[in-house]
């Protein structure tokens, strides 16, 4: 049953639809007012810390700014119009790139592997493993890169380790060397964020109902197949929303990159952000606009990224049969 | 609905009116605050907090010498605070490249100390002055008649006439000391009183230690481009390339030197200790200062560093000098042994334009200078002091005293084209760095990306010069009096100090 209530004609005819709706919006802004002025230091940081930066970057793009200057000059293009040409920047480009094409869906899949492990009943100390799986997570990235520096040079456990086994014949500097820097940058990163993405997998199966799990095995399906054809269907939505969660977070490498190698040797695993940290403080001249530049081109991509974002919510959530 | 109340006058007021003009005025007192802390917090805020520190009389004073620390404190600033009444000196040490962020950081939110050092800024001080970074302090003390005065510079520390800054440390000194455990050279039968001759000799020693301790021969902190830099710009004139760190440029002609022999053969040797398996092999995740940790912590025998490595562990690993350490020449690649070349020692600390204190700048600067200063700052073993015949009478570690002898055999002052024709800093200022540069090659080399070693070092070679010279058009073309001729100092000896009377004679 619905109950529908519509409101009198106007007794004097001259107010209408509209001025009823004005009406009616300033009494419920007198009854919410106070939830604008909670989101006031909210919106006062946003603005001062994401959105002034944000403007700030685009113009200084167009200067050209030594470090020791007060400030710029305006240059117009110039500064994207070198970037084109520059090696140095499309190889941090490529490099940022390649580290989001191979470590997101390593985290999403390796994290997704662990969720069903935990989530099984027959798990022993489930919640003490999405513990210790969650902890790295909660630890400073600049201090996990300090440590991992340690653990994979070439005196370090994990190269003896690999001696020891046979895999190779001396001890290998994975940070340190060119073939393997980035990929351990990557291996790294993974490890750090697998706890958190491993949550949100946790969180998607609640949402499988039980009976579903029941009627896929009464009609036979042993556990591969009630995966690929149960679960997994059920799960997509989520896969998108937590890859593209995982994307974005993909292109957020700074503290770890740059306490791990620095982008060395030899710029092998120069992200995008090292590139921008070098160009604006340790060139012998330091390039603020050029570097801005720089940001504006990445930041682009993150653009891209966060539209597709918003794009695949929407498909996730009308799949889900969220509403809009 | 709106209900009304009788206000004390017996005047009705609009219950819901009044309570809307209040939310409005809170709503825009709130508003205003905001706005007043967001522009505040973008623009001026730190101003504000500047003036404020200034006014009550305190100098802000940042620098990277964390040797020095407790001598700053106790012999320069207490003592000056307790003979002036009102000043308060506050001092800030950081590591080099975090200074150079924060100077970098400061500058543009008007937060500058009133006296800080140039660690870490690639840029010339000349390039500094002419961008208005500082104020003149010859006009507060008598610098020229001080005894640092004869190694007052124009185009370094002089500009148009005027003193900015003192030369509070030696330019005879470079960064490739072999420093030693002499323990381990012992338990290796290796005389750590006896510099090796010659890279062969260095080699076998570095062998020897590995073969007859279990513990590596030396570490190179690979993960640092800038000490390989200069590591390798040493090792390559001792090898007898000309040039200085800065400018790695034969005098004579004015040409960048970067493909010459000694190069190659430097960066040749490096690759042949990587070979020999006498290299540490954590050395490519380590930068300078965590060599040096490993190195005190007994993992290696022998490390190449500057002379300020004494008053570093006597700060954090004193047990690394109780235990033994000695300092070798740095050998050269044959039995001839080839100078250094470095310029003039640099002026160390700058004051602020901005600074409402410089008279008190001026005068601790002075005391700076003076020989009683320096004997105490060659007590702190960093680096040499600028008057550097102190160091015999200063109570020093002997190792360090021994370092200061073989600086002074083995180093020679080069020429420094500011020191010229200063205009040329709108030239240094004009090039963009060229990729991959010295340290960079290095590093790609000894970690087994590198290329052909004479290749790579032409390729830069040719970028370097073609780079200077456009950025020599570039500036000329906006009027500035400079061209190559800038770099050619013909009457440079490679064996004597390039001095004052030799620019006059140029």
């Amino acid at each position: 049953m619905t109950i529908t209530t519509s409101a009198p004609p106007s007794a004097t005819g001259t107010k209408g639809p509209d001025g009823r709706a004005q009406r009616s919006r300033k009494h419920s802004f007198r009854e919410i007012w106070w939830i604008y002025v909670f989101l006031l230091p909210t919106l006062l940081g946003y603005g001062a810390y994401t959105v002034y930066p944000l403007l700030a970057s685009w113009w200084y793009a167009l200067l050209d700014w030594p470090g020791f200057a007060v400030s710029g000059e305006f240059v117009g293009l110039q500064n994207f119009e070198r970037l084109l040409t520059d090696h140095q920047f499309w190889n941090a480009f490529g490099k940022s790139l390649l580290f989001l094409v191979i470590a997101v869906p390593a985290r999403v899949g390796l994290a997704l592997l662990l969720a069903l492990w935990l989530n099984s009943k027959r798990t022993p100390f489930s919640g003490f493993f999405r513990t210790l799986f969650f902890l790295p997570v909660v630890t400073t990235g600049a201090i996990i890169g300090i440590v991992f520096t340690l653990l994979l040079d070439g005196g370090g456990p994990i190269s003896l380790g690999l001696v020891w086994a046979g895999i190779t014949e001396t001890p290998t500097n994975l940070v340190a060397n060119a073939g393997t820097s980035l990929y351990a940058g990557i291996a790294v990163w993974v490890w750090k964020w697998l706890g958190i993405t491993m949550i949100y997998w946790l969180a998607a199966l609640q949402t499988v109902p039980q009976d579903v799990h029941e009627a896929a095995m009464l009609d036979g399906a042993n556990g591969r197949k009630e995966f690929w054809h149960v679960t997994l269907p059920l799960l997509v939505p989520f896969l998108v929303i937590i890859t593209l969660i995982d994307t974005v977070s993909a292109l957020n490498v700074f503290d770890l990159m740059q306490t791990l190698t620095a982008g060395g040797p030899a710029f092998s695993s120069e992200v995008i952000e090292i590139f921008i940290y070098r160009t604006a403080f340790a060139a012998t001249v330091p390039q603020l606009g050029y570097a801005s530049a720089a940001a504006v081109l990445f930041g682009l991509l993150t653009v891209i990224i966060a539209v597709a974002q918003g794009a695949g919510v929407r498909w996730a959530r009308a799949r889900m049969g969220g509403g809009s | 609905m709106t209900s009304s109340k009788h206000g004390a006058s017996g005047v009705a007021v609009p219950q819901g009116r009044a309570f809307e003009m209040r939310r409005r005025e809170f709503l825009g007192a709130v508003g205003v605050g905001g706005l007043t802390a967001v522009l505040a917090a973008c623009t001026g805020g730190g101003q504000s907090a500047r003036e404020a520190a200034q006014d009550d009389g305190t100098l802000q004073w940042w620098d990277q010498f964390r040797p020095l620390t407790g001598m700053f404190e106790a012999s320069l600033f207490e003592p000056y605070m307790q003979a002036n009444n009102g000043v308060t000196i506050e001092r800030r040490q950081m590591e080099g490249p975090d200074l150079a962020q924060a100077i970098q950081v400061a500058r543009r939110s008007n937060q500058m100390p009133d006296v800080h050092s140039l660690a870490g800024l690639q840029a010339t001080p000349a390039a500094l002055v002419s961008e208005g970074w500082f104020q003149s302090i010859g006009a507060h003390a008598d610098f020229e008649g001080s005894a640092l005065g004869d190694q007052l510079f124009d185009g370094i520390h002089r500009f148009d006439g005027e003193v900015y800054s003192v030369p509070l440390f030696s330019g005879r000194m470079h960064e490739a000391t072999p420093w030693v455990n002499t323990e381990l050279l012992g338990q290796a039968d290796v005389d750590p009183a006896e510099s090796p001759a010659t890279w062969d000799d260095l080699r076998a020693a570095a062998k020897r230690i590995t073969d007859r301790t279990g513990v590596h021969g030396l570490v190179v902190p690979l993960k640092e481009v800038e000490y390989l830099k200069t590591l390798v710009t040493a090792l390559a004139q001792s090898a007898g390339a000309p040039g200085t760190v800065g400018w790695t440029v034969d005098w004579r002609t004015g040409e960048y030197v970067y493909d010459s022999q000694p190069f190659v053969d430097a960066l040749e040797f490096l690759v042949s200790l990587q070979a020999d398996g006498v290299v540490h092999p954590s050395s490519a995740s380590m930068g300078a200062r965590d060599a040096r940790a490993r190195w005190a912590a007994g993992e290696a025998g022998i490390y190449l560093w500057g002379p300020w490595i004494i008053g570093g562990l006597m700060v954090d690993e004193p047990e690394a000098v109780e235990r033994g350490i000695d300092a070798w020449s740095l050998p050269g690649a044959e039995t001839t042994r080839n100078p250094i070349g470095r310029g003039p020692g640099t002026g160390v600390f700058w004051v602020n334009k901005d600074s409402q204190q410089p008279e008190v700048a001026a005068e601790l600067l002075l005391q700076m200078s003076s020989r009683e200063f320096q004997l105490q700052l060659a007590s702190a073993m960093d680096q040499p002091p600028a008057l550097v015949d102190v160091v015999a009478e200063a109570d020093v570690h002997p190792a360090y005293a021994r370092n200061i002898e073989h600086l002074a055999k083995d180093v020679r002052i080069s020429p420094v084209p500011e020191a010229g024709n200063p205009s040329t800093w709108r030239v240094a200022a004009e090039m963009q760095d060229v990729h991959p540069d010295l340290g960079e090659i290095a590093q790609a080399i000894l970690t087994g990306s590198g290329g052909d070693i004479k290749g790579e070092l032409t390729k830069l070679n040719d970028a370097m010069n073609a780079e200077r010279d456009r950025a020599i058009e570039a500036v000329s073309s906006e009027g500035a009096d400079v061209g190559l001729e800038d770099w050619v100092f013909e009457n440079w000896d490679p064996a004597t100090d390039y001095d004052q009377a030799a620019y006059g004679a140029r």
